[in-house]
């Protein structure tokens, strides 16, 4: 176990830094420059830019600015070129606000996904399990913005209510009960999009696991001994048929950065994906490069914790 | 089975849990009522989020915007866009003008003269006494007072960089050993006071004036560097238009700080300092000088004739107690940072700025929202609004929506928008035109676009009031050339191009270019084709772009379209000057300095006028516009320069934005009369179309106040 | 086997076996038309590429059936179904049938003809993009599956990263190490032939048993690769390197393409792996068979079923990110319509037009939908284990 840890560390540590020097490597070498560096603008004269181009380092050979930028981000002093703030509090700031909307996200996605799914499964080939099967392609082929779009002009032309940003604006200082539940409802509309494709693809998931599991032998055993339906369901299939999840929960860690970019920009909310989407179009190298870090580091802590969790829960697999 | 109901239930119940909340939400209605601070909240919505809040550091719309509440300049813009006092109560200009004997120079009459004599010669010029000249008696009018100062000796030292690309400067000393020199004080800036002095001192008086006999360099340097420098410590001739500002006296920074000429001074001495990198810093380049009179008292010395000087102290002015060096210092060590590389630039006073504008800064949420405080001690009286709220929403879609539910009061509408809105009997609209123009460059380098008869057809062949019509749904004006079309600078005499294919074909015709049989244009046997590029990501550009192709396809020419992303766009397209013709937009200031746009020294790679527009009789009116500071005598001749930019036709000029305003009707401009009774006024844009004029006495009622209809 | 088994029968005087003897295809036409999703699907499918391939036809060259550049200006957001103004409109302006089916634009372009021109270009876009994927995938995949216990030598791998650290100085414009180090590299790559060489006329030393070294295994340099890209988030990776690219169709279906092959990777992997130790495998083996007839005649056929039906998805994947990109501005560039940009330019004027959104968006749903929906059906009909219960 302890070797298989350090082992996949290393592993880990070396893929880290590949990923480092490609990420590194693809935004340096495209075209263009940071936008701090705006040729067009007339107040910036060529001199200026050189001076721009200097502070940022940019003037200097890409092997350096590789080792200036792991160092500055190591050291904690990587500063965003746009604002001159630390990076790493900004990213913090935005990852505390993307938290929100990716756990209830999940929460959605997976409290959701398992009903749906069992059901699916146990009355499979229904008319449930079909219309199930239906609806979650559906919801997996809606272009996500044009789905926000429709949503949210839905709700606001017939409840007349703010969804955009985190919050109500103008409430002044309302009770804390009441600003609780004003952030809940401004959370609804972007966490049940962004959860919609996962509630398809794990409640599709969960139907073909309990199908598996129900074929197995020992379910079938359960079955014949008697036992009641309901009990072979919840009891022997649904177990085995939960073991691949566990380990799924490392899984979708990384999620909290990917997929979010869309939902964030539509709804205003001030969250990493957003931020990220920016830095790109402003070419704010910094911030771009340790989002992709932290995201890449999410990713390995993701996938470490899920081998962890497959070794711990299925005796079968010593690795 | 319980596993059961709790997979059930417990989705249930977290779904039922986000739906309810809804019931603790306002609407639109609700908001005021729920809570009556509303009222005295303004809430507007931006796309993009301010980057500093520094004015001397930021470039950025939406950190001006700020920037423009939080702090205040000495000067600003009246309703009629000229200039009215801030933080300057008053201001003078004029001028001292400089001139080096020349002993070898023969003036007419005398022959060659001392120091002495031309003084006493000057003083003597009587401006009756000579054949009339006006120009010349203006002039002479205009000297109030003439010094001789002596000749003196003084020694400058320059760094200057060894060879290219290395790092190393050597040192190089300039000794001079300057002949006597005559100051002039003059009433008013005048550009031409050598021209009429050379009449009396005669022709060759100025030009002969040889600076190498009284400079020594060492080390040697190469002869045309030389002359540079030459140039620059012993000019012949100087004009140093000076500015005196009066500063109003009991203002104070947010903190309480008084305001007086020392952060004048503080602040212009952060825009020169280099560690700085202010995106300013070309505006105040021409300054020689900025002394502290007295408290309330700034001199600025410029170095050289320009105009556009005035404009540049619109710019806020920043606290000196609390960014001068000694704090900066202090800062770099608290942060931890290195104190010898920490600029303002790093300093966390960019994200909690002091000023002494109408509004405190209180609050800034990233991509989130600016929140800002009225000021009570604004000099001017507080503002209405108690909070003003910034925030940043990147869709346009749902700033929209946001309008509608309540929770935005303003936001920048699209055309599109314009129109639905108008009709709704809640909302208030106001429009006006914006400080820029869109067009369509060619460059002027390339076949056939050297040719002023084909840009000219390619202009008379858009249909340019359908596109406003249709694509900017009214909301915008023709343009015919590049001043601003609020001010008077611009020409209005001169007629946009028709639109007349026909016309444009003969143009064409003559121009030799004939159509072939498959219909394409044609000359010497090459199709008339060519790339349109603009940059991705304006919707405006991308429909001018398919207009515009379409529109020429009928004429027969080939148009190639190209959308390309803004940084590739400048890059590698405009910087390297490597386009046919591209639509782009200048958004103006006010001043009408166009040296950096139609200069003809400015047609370089990298530099902004890519089109290559080179005409001797515009370079003169340029250089005479920034030279002039007689406001009368710059309108003349920006008009001139309109007139042949327009029959140029270096860009086809397409249009002036409108921006559009929507408020709710129950926001009101507030006065009290002078017997103290409160009178609500409804909110009207100014001459210029700027409806925040008066933003500071803007209130939001409970209900839409009914204007007698004269309002 | 068949004539085999033919003759048995005969021979034995068996009965034939009651259930009908299909082939595969058959087999597996007769369970799609029993999922009926999954047959609407293809269905769709198919008449999504029909109307994609009809409207390369009809809206392309000089004179186009339907136009969809022209610009009508007068007649701008007009809703469909909604007959063409003919007084102010010059008849070479005229829409066909005087009609515009599906309304027009904010331009006046009629928005049937770019739904036209789009499906075909969206289409290609999918297409490439996951052509791209599956190729890069099955390349990989195959190598790594069939190829991977095969180790990289000691001297191939210095040698590799000589190669490869200089191609990179020179790229970061360290042009004189670079080319030294390439100087090196050509050294290098004689002095180990001719060791080999000598080598191989029975001179081993523990010099040349080192060079020999066997290193890391081609399988564990292609899955660490494979781990790489996983990293990064695809969606995130690919609105980077399209926001810093300049914007062509051609790079969007690229990036697509190259963000998305890792999974096919993994999948044909571990296809090979299992196939490898098949009895037919092994007996084309023993037979003598070469190792790239066995790859192609043999392995691939059996592995590409499953990864054809993951492309199906991924397809639709591909037009879901393009609309995506389009959505935040950095999709596929005019002048080529996509269902994406269509949907995109279309949602600022969801008020006064909302046909420009959701024709589009609608069509994207379909498509979508139709892609996904044969893919699972395929998914099903090809998994025994599955099928046998549905």
């Amino acid at each position: 176990m302890l070797s298989f840890i350090a082992r996949n560390s290393i592993q880990k540590v070396i893929t880290l830094f590949f990923v480092s020097v490609i990420s590194f490597l693809v935004i340096y070498l495209a075209p263009g420059e940071p936008s701090q560096v705006d040729p067009l603008n007339p107040k910036f004269t060529p001199e200026m830019v050189e001076r721009f181009r200097q502070q940022f380092h940019l003037d200097q050979p890409l092997y350096v600015q590789y080792a200036f930028f792991y160092g500055d981000l190591f050291t904690g002093k990587t500063v965003s070129w746009k604002d001159n703030q630390p990076v790493l509090k900004k990213v913090w700031e935005r990852f505390k606000n993307s938290l929100w909307l990716f756990v209830v996200g999940t929460l959605l996605t997976w409290t959701l996904s398992f009903p749906i799914g069992i059901r699916s499964a146990i009355f499979r080939g229904g008319m449930y399990d079909r219309s199930a099967t239906f609806f979650s392609y559906l919801l997996i082929s809606i272009p996500g913005f044009f789905f926000a779009y429709v949503l949210i002009i839905l709700v606001v032309t017939t409840l007349h209510v703010p969804v955009i940003d985190m919050e109500t604006f103008g409430l002044g200082d309302p009770p804390w009960y009441r600003w609780i539940m004003d952030r809940v409802w401004h959370l609804l509309l972007p966490s049940l999009l962004g959860a919609t494709g996962g509630i398809a693809v794990l409640s599709r998931y969960v139907r073909s696991q309990m199908m598996e599991v129900e074929s197995q032998d020992y379910v079938r055993t359960a079955r014949a001994k008697g036992v009641p339906e309901e009990q072979v369901h919840y009891k022997h299939a649904l177990r085995n048929a939960l073991l691949p999840f566990v380990t799924m929960f490392g899984l979708i860690l990384p999620g909290l950065i990917g997929g979010s970019v869309i939902i964030e920009s539509i709804f205003a909310w001030p969250g990493m994906g957003r931020m990220a989407y920016e830095a790109i179009l402003a070419r704010d190298y910094p911030i771009v490069l340790t989002v992709n870090f932290i995201s890449a580091v999410l990713v390995l802590i993701g996938t470490f914790i899920s081998d962890v969790l497959y070794m711990v829960v299925d005796p079968r697999i010593r690795l | 089975m319980t596993i059961r109901k709790i997979l059930i239930l417990v989705p249930i119940f977290i779904i039922v849990f986000l739906l309810q909340s809804y019931f603790w939400v306002p609407t639109y209605e609700q908001q005021s009522r729920g809570n009556p601070g509303r009222l005295n909240e303004y809430i507007t919505a931006s796309i993009g989020d301010a980057s500093l809040l520094n004015p001397i550091l930021s470039a950025d719309s939406a950190s001006s915007e700020i920037n423009h509440l939080v702090y205040e300049g000495l000067i600003d813009y009246n309703e009629d866009l000229r200039f009215r006092g801030r933080l300057a109560r008053s201001w003078k200009i004029y001028e001292e003008a400089f001139f080096y004997v020349n002993e070898q120079a023969s003036i007419p009459s005398i022959g060659r003269a001392g120091a002495e004599e031309i003084v006493e010669l000057l003083r003597k010029a009587n401006p009756g006494t000579r054949p009339f000249d006006p120009q010349m008696k203006a002039s002479l009018e205009n000297i109030e007072e003439i010094t001789l100062l002596p000749a003196r000796e003084f020694v400058i030292t320059r760094q200057e960089k060894e060879g290219t690309g290395s790092g190393q400067t050597k040192e190089i000393t300039i000794r001079v050993n300057a002949p006597a020199r005559i100051r002039l004080v003059l009433k008013e800036v005048d550009q031409f006071l050598f021209q009429s002095l050379s009449k009396i001192l005669g022709e060759d008086y100025f030009s002969t004036f040889k600076g190498e006999k009284y400079v020594r360099i060492t080390p040697e340097v190469e002869p045309s560097r030389k002359m540079q420098y030459i140039q620059e410590v012993l000019p012949s001739t100087e004009h140093n238009p000076i500015i005196v500002f009066q500063l109003r006296p009991d203002v104070t920074f947010h903190d309480g700080h008084p305001f007086d000429a020392h952060d004048v001074k503080f602040t212009y001495d952060a825009i020169m300092n280099p560690k700085n990198l202010s995106p300013r810093l070309s505006d105040y380049e021409p300054v020689k000088e900025v002394t502290v009179v007295d408290p309330h008292t700034v001199r600025i010395v410029y170095k050289r004739l320009y105009s556009p000087a005035l404009g540049t102290w619109v710019m806020g002015m920043l606290p000196e107690h609390l960014l001068n060096e000694e704090v900066l210092q202090k800062e770099a060590i608290q942060s931890g940072k290195d104190p010898e590389k920490f600029s303002m630039r790093q300093s966390r006073f960019n994200r909690h700025p002091i000023g002494c504008g109408p509004f405190v800064f209180k609050e800034w949420k990233s991509d989130q929202y600016i929140l800002l405080d009225r000021y009570a001690q604004y000099w001017e009286g507080p503002p209405h609004y108690s909070r003003y709220f910034y925030r940043i929403i990147p869709d346009p879609l749902t700033q929209e929506m946001e309008f509608y539910a309540g929770t935005v009061d303003a936001y920048a509408v699209r055309p599109h928008q314009v129109e639905r809105l108008k009709e709704d009997p809640t909302y208030q609209s106001f429009s006006g035109l914006s400080f820029g123009y869109s067009y369509i460059g060619y460059n002027m380098r390339r076949e056939p676009f050297n040719d002023p008869r084909v840009r000219r057809a390619l202009g008379m062949a858009m249909d340019v009031d359908q596109i406003i019509q249709y694509v900017l749904f009214g909301q915008g004006e023709r343009i015919t050339g590049p001043f601003v079309q609020q001010t008077d600078y611009y020409n209005k005499h001169i007629k946009p191009l028709p639109y007349d294919p026909q016309g444009a074909l003969k143009l064409l015709e003559e121009a030799g270019w004939r159509r072939n049989q498959e219909g394409w244009l044609e000359k010497n046997g090459k199709r008339f084709q060519f790339t349109l590029i603009t940059n991705s990501g304006n919707e405006l550009r991308k429909a001018i772009l398919t207009v515009a192709q379409d529109a020429w396809k009928q004429m027969g020419i080939d148009v190639r379209t190209d959308l390309l992303e803004w940084a590739v766009f400048i890059q590698e397209r405009v910087n390297k000057l490597d386009f046919d013709a591209l639509i782009l937009g200048w958004s103006m200031g006010i001043e009408p300095d166009l040296y950096q746009l139609w200069h003809s020294s400015q047609t370089h790679p990298y530099q902004l006028n890519f089109v290559g527009f080179k005409n001797e009789a515009a370079d003169d009116l340029i250089i005479k516009i920034r030279q002039e500071y007689d406001h009368e005598q710059q309108v003349a001749y920006c008009h001139q320069l309109h007139e042949i930019i327009a029959k140029e036709q270096p860009y086809t000029f397409l249009y002036v934005g409108k921006w559009t305003a929507v408020l709710d009707k129950r926001i009101v401009v507030k006065e009290t009369d002078t017997e103290g009774k409160v009178i609500y006024k409804k909110i009207t844009p100014t001459k210029t179309g700027n409806y925040m004029f008066y933003f500071n006495r803007w209130i939001k009622l409970p209900e839409a106040p009914v204007f007698s209809p004269e309002g | 086997m068949k004539a085999y088994s033919e003759n048995y029968f005969q021979k034995t005087g068996m009965e034939r076996p009651l259930a009908p003897r299909e082939t595969r295809w058959r087999e597996g036409w007769r369970l799609l038309k029993r999922n009926r999703l999954a047959f609407a699907g293809l269905v769709i499918f198919i008449l999504f590429f029909l109307i994609a391939l009809a409207g390369l036809f009809l809206t392309s060259g000089t004179k186009p059936v339907f136009d969809p550049a022209v610009v009508r200006l007068e007649e701008k957001l007009r809703p469909p179904l909604s007959n063409a103004k003919l007084e102010i409109l010059s008849s070479d302006r005229v829409p066909r049938l005087g009609l515009y089916l599906f309304g027009t634009d904010e331009l006046g372009r009629d928005v049937f003809s770019r739904m036209l021109q789009g499906a075909w270009v969206s289409l290609t876009v999918g297409f490439v993009a996951v052509g791209i994927a599956v190729l890069i995938g099955i390349l990989l995949g195959g190598i790594s599956g069939y190829y991977g216990q095969n180790a990289m030598r000691a001297d191939q791998i210095f040698l590799g990263a000589v190669l490869l650290l200089s191609g990179g100085l020179v790229l970061m414009g360290i042009t004189f190490f670079g080319v030294v180090l390439l100087c090196v590299g050509g050294v290098l790559l004689v002095f180990f032939q001719w060791v080999k060489k000598r080598a191989s006329k029975g001179v081993e030393t523990a010099w040349t048993r080192f060079l020999w070294m066997r290193a890391i295994s081609i399988d564990t340099l292609i899955m660490r690769f494979v781990d790489i890209m996983l990293c990064f988030p695809s969606f995130f990776l690919i609105l980077t390197v399209v926001a810093l690219l300049p914007a062509s169709i051609y790079n969007i279906m690229i990036v697509i393409g190259l963000t998305s092959w890792m999974g096919t990777t993994r999948f044909v992997r571990a296809e090979f792996l299992s196939l490898r130790d098949q009895d037919f495998v092994t007996a084309a083996r023993a037979l003598g068979v070469s190792n790239w007839r066995i790859i192609f005649r043999h392995m691939i056929p059996n592995a590409i079923a499953p990864v054809l039906v993951s492309a199906t998805i991924s397809i639709a994947t591909a037009i879901l990110t393009e609309a995506g990109l389009s959505f935040l501005g950095l999709g596929v560039p005019p002048p080529h319509a996509t269902w994406g940009n269509i949907l995109s330019d279309g949602k600022n004027f969801i008020f006064d037009a909302p046909w420009l959104t959701f024709i589009p968006g609608v069509a994207i749903l379909i498509v979508v939908l139709s892609f996904n929906l044969f893919g699972e059906g395929l998914r099903d009909i090809l998994n025994p284990r599955l099928r046998e219960r549905s």
